[in-house]
């Protein structure tokens, strides 16, 4: 009884009289429909991150070959759950909790238009749950194939999974209209005002989740138009094109959301400071011109495409938004170390990270998912974005190594951090077991940074495809396998496990918590404020602060960027001669 | 100093840039010309680009055109196709390669047509002793996609594929047999 009356109470809080409360942590004043349903995604989000997460198992264990747990026949429809649940209902579904934080809650006012918010909730959880059921049932009959990510035209998918991928599309649309009339009632009072960064950051974001969200109807539906006959042949080309304005467009609302989480943790747990209004900003303003162009990359290897059209977008238009990142990577540091040496948290070039709530489940999470996503999603990222690359890079397992460090240990790491801190700000859930979370963000960056490494060095270094249940013991009809390949598919195969685990010990610490876990007082910070507080007034301007420990690691980020990119040429050069 | 909830206060737009937040904005700056830079010069004076004539082509046409270059080429005793010129047409289909496997002469310089009869498959390359020397082409149906390819290298070639093309995927593979001239 006492579970369900936890349960039932999740939605509790202690409103004034106008339905507002003040965040003892941050001090924001938050109404009740805005936390309210940030909950609700939260909470959604994370039921699609286990659905995922169990399919993940199934995966990486057939990936395995040593293990090789489900034959070809099932194998698709597996890493077809696997993606769907987590690239995209995972991060959506948190993506559209961030955009309500990132308005209403950071501007202190209340969610407008909930009833579109509740709308959207609904169709996104119909979309949700025909896609998955379509993918399950796709080869029941045995002339449809499952869709993986991309349902590529003409394969043999079925129609019930684009019509109800344009659902689910439809409903992020509708849950993300009260963010945008939040934001437009907040400007209609002054427009000449200008919106916290991190509503800037969610703003932007929501701008190109649109756009994707746009390309995505557009491709799904010219695929069902010609799955229901509407139209009588389609091109596999123009498809892929529409597709990956969705394909990679979700992406790029990861990587803004996420950013915006790091703008927002880094501060409240970390005691972070924005060093330069005009610099990250212009950087949120590059990302809204040219990252969608950089979907452009999945076409590197394509036929029909002209070389100047694939170096332009490819680039982002002269690498734009590349640009962007790399100033994000030095602004979030740098706000950090700016914020502490304020506060006389460390000396020395280092002094400020060292000294820093290593033992907060939130910061070290934030953290590890800067480091990680910058050095083994970021640089690969442009590697294999660049032209010529790309035909060493194109579908390989290493592919898979790029995305896993973007999304499983970039976005999916700051996810964790930033659920953390809903359950100990919103819900006001004390950890059921502190020690359990501060071991969470350890275990599973440690384990995924040494999968997403393997990937990357079977696909590069001995060209295994993704994308494929088995091709390192047998390739079936030919004496050639891919059996180099297989002690590092070893190394693979166990830090999948643990990994996987740590995912685990995260819904495990995550749920209890929040049934089992104490609850939070008012007034009461929860272990989750910087040392001095959050707000230091007075000392030196931060133009003139001392940032060399944040350059210092920028330098190092850059000479690894040289380095494999040199060594990525080096490699593409020893290859025979290929094109005109 | 403001954090990022705060509305920025005054004229932050001109705000002094700190000192090394500028030399940051340099160097990335002039890094993400550089890499434009040398992706767009190897188009010029590079030997590995992506780079061919596309033409559109109904599948079956297609496999027509096939058809007719394997009539015309000649075969070895094992059955190894030996392209009559210097094109050489190969066809995606679930779950083989049509056209393959064909010897080819080291050091000359083929047009390798790419393309599919069925569904959309990924043409994956590389020698059998070096397999980390591989790369990687998309191939349509309704697109013969032209690209010259010299091998220096006498030796055994395999292809198999890496997109997803239907259950049977992982049975794709065809060989290029590469010989001294």
């Amino acid at each position: 009884m006492s579970v369900l009356a936890n349960v039932l109470g999740l939605f509790d809080g202690e409103y004034d009289d106008d339905g507002f409360r003040e965040c003892s942590v941050t001090g924001l004043s938050i109404h009740r429909s805005a936390e309210t349903y940030v909950k609700l995604f939260g909470l959604t989000a994370v039921i699609a991150l286990v659905i995922g997460g169990i399919f993940a198992f199934n995966v990486a264990m057939t990936r395995w070959e040593l293990v090789g747990l489900l034959p070809e026949d099932g194998y698709y429809t597996h890493l077809s759950m696997h993606a769907w649940n987590i690239l995209i209902f995972w991060m959506v579904f948190m993506e559209i909790a961030i955009l309500y934080v990132g308005g209403p809650i950071v501007l202190g006012r209340r969610l407008e238009a909930t009833i579109l918010a509740k709308a959207g909730w609904l169709v996104m959880i119909a979309g949700a749950i025909g896609v998955n059921y379509s993918i399950w049932t796709a080869t029941d009959t045995g002339a449809q194939e499952a869709p993986l990510l991309t349902a590529y035209v003409p394969l043999e998918v079925s129609a019930e999974f684009y019509a109800t991928a344009v659902v689910f599309l439809l409903g992020a649309t509708i849950a993300a209209l009260p963010f945008f009339i939040t934001i437009w009632k907040e400007k209609r009072g002054d427009a000449a005002k200008t919106l916290p960064l991190v509503a800037f950051g969610a703003f932007i974001t929501g701008i190109i989740a649109v756009e994707a969200i746009l390309g995505g109807i557009a491709a799904f539906s010219y695929a069902l138009a010609w799955r229901l006959g509407i139209i009588a042949s389609v091109d596999a080309g123009i498809y892929r094109q529409l597709y990956w304005i969705v394909g990679h467009g979700s992406q790029q609302i990861n990587l803004l959301a996420m950013i915006t989480v790091w703008y927002f943790l880094t501060h409240v747990v970390g005691g972070a400071v924005v060093i330069s209004e005009k610099v990250s900003r212009s950087a949120f303003i590059l990302y809204l011109f040219f990252i969608n162009l950089g979907a452009a990359h999945h076409l590197m290897v394509d036929p029909g495409v002209s070389a100047g059209w694939r170096i332009f977008n490819t680039s982002y238009a002269f690498y734009g938004a590349a640009f962007a990142s790399m100033i994000h990577a030095f602004a979030i540091p740098a706000g950090l170390e700016a914020g502490r040496r304020r506060r006389g948290l460390g000396g020395g070039l280092f002094g400020w990270l060292t000294s820093a709530p290593w033992k907060n489940p939130v910061f070290s999470a934030t953290i590890f998912s800067i480091i990680l996503f910058g050095f083994a999603g970021g640089i690969t990222g442009v590697l294999m974005g660049q032209m010529q690359l790309n035909m060493t890079w194109h579908n390989t397992f290493a592919t898979v190594g790029h995305f896993h460090g973007t999304v499983a240990v970039g976005t999916t790491l700051a996810f964790i951090g930033l659920v953390f801190f809903v359950i100990k700000t919103m819900f006001r859930r004390d950890f059921v077991s502190g020690r359990l979370a501060t071991i969470v963000p350890y275990f599973y960056a440690g384990a995924m940074g040494i999968v997403v490494l393997m990937m990357m060095y079977i696909g590069i270094l001995y060209g295994v495809p993704r994308r494929i249940s088995g091709v390192v013991r047998d390739i079936p009809g030919t004496e050639f396998s891919l059996s180099a390949a297989a002690p590092l598919m070893n190394i693979f195969g166990v830090f999948a496990v643990l990994a996987i685990l740590g995912g685990v010990l995260f819904v495990v610490v995550a749920v209890g918590s929040l049934l089992f876990g104490d609850r939070i007082e008012n007034g009461d910070g929860g272990g989750m404020l910087p040392d001095g507080g959050l707000q230091t007034d007075g000392g030196t301007s931060v133009h003139a602060a001392d940032l060399r420990g944040t350059f210092g690691i920028c330098l190092i980020f850059m000479a690894t960027f040289v380095a494999l990119y040199v060594l990525n040429w080096f490699l593409l050069t020893q290859l025979w001669s290929i094109g005109a | 100093m403001s954090g990022p909830f705060d509305e920025p206060e005054g004229n932050w737009w001109d705000e002094p840039v700190n000192r090394r937040e500028s030399m940051w904005l340099g160097i990335a700056g002039f890094w993400s010309l550089a890499i434009f830079g040398w992706m767009s010069g190897f188009t010029r004076f590079g030997d590995q680009n992506p780079i061919g004539q596309t033409y559109d082509v109904e599948p079956e046409e297609y496999q027509a055109v096939v058809g007719e270059y394997k009539d015309a080429a000649d075969e070895t005793e094992e059955g190894h196709l030996i392209p009559p010129g210097d094109s050489v047409y190969i066809g995606g289909r679930r779950f083989g390669w049509d056209g393959l496997p064909v010897v080819l002469e080291a050091g000359r310089e083929y047009d390798i047509h790419l393309g599919s009869y069925d569904v959309q498959h990924g043409f994956s390359v590389r020698p059998e002793e070096n397999l980390s020397k591989q790369i990687n082409l998309q191939v349509f149906p309704g697109s013969e996609w032209v690209i010259p390819m010299t091998f220096d290298e006498p030796g055994r070639y395999h292809v198999i594929c890496n997109e997803f093309c239907g259950r049977g995927h992982n049975t794709m593979h065809g060989e290029f047999l590469v010989e001294e001239a």
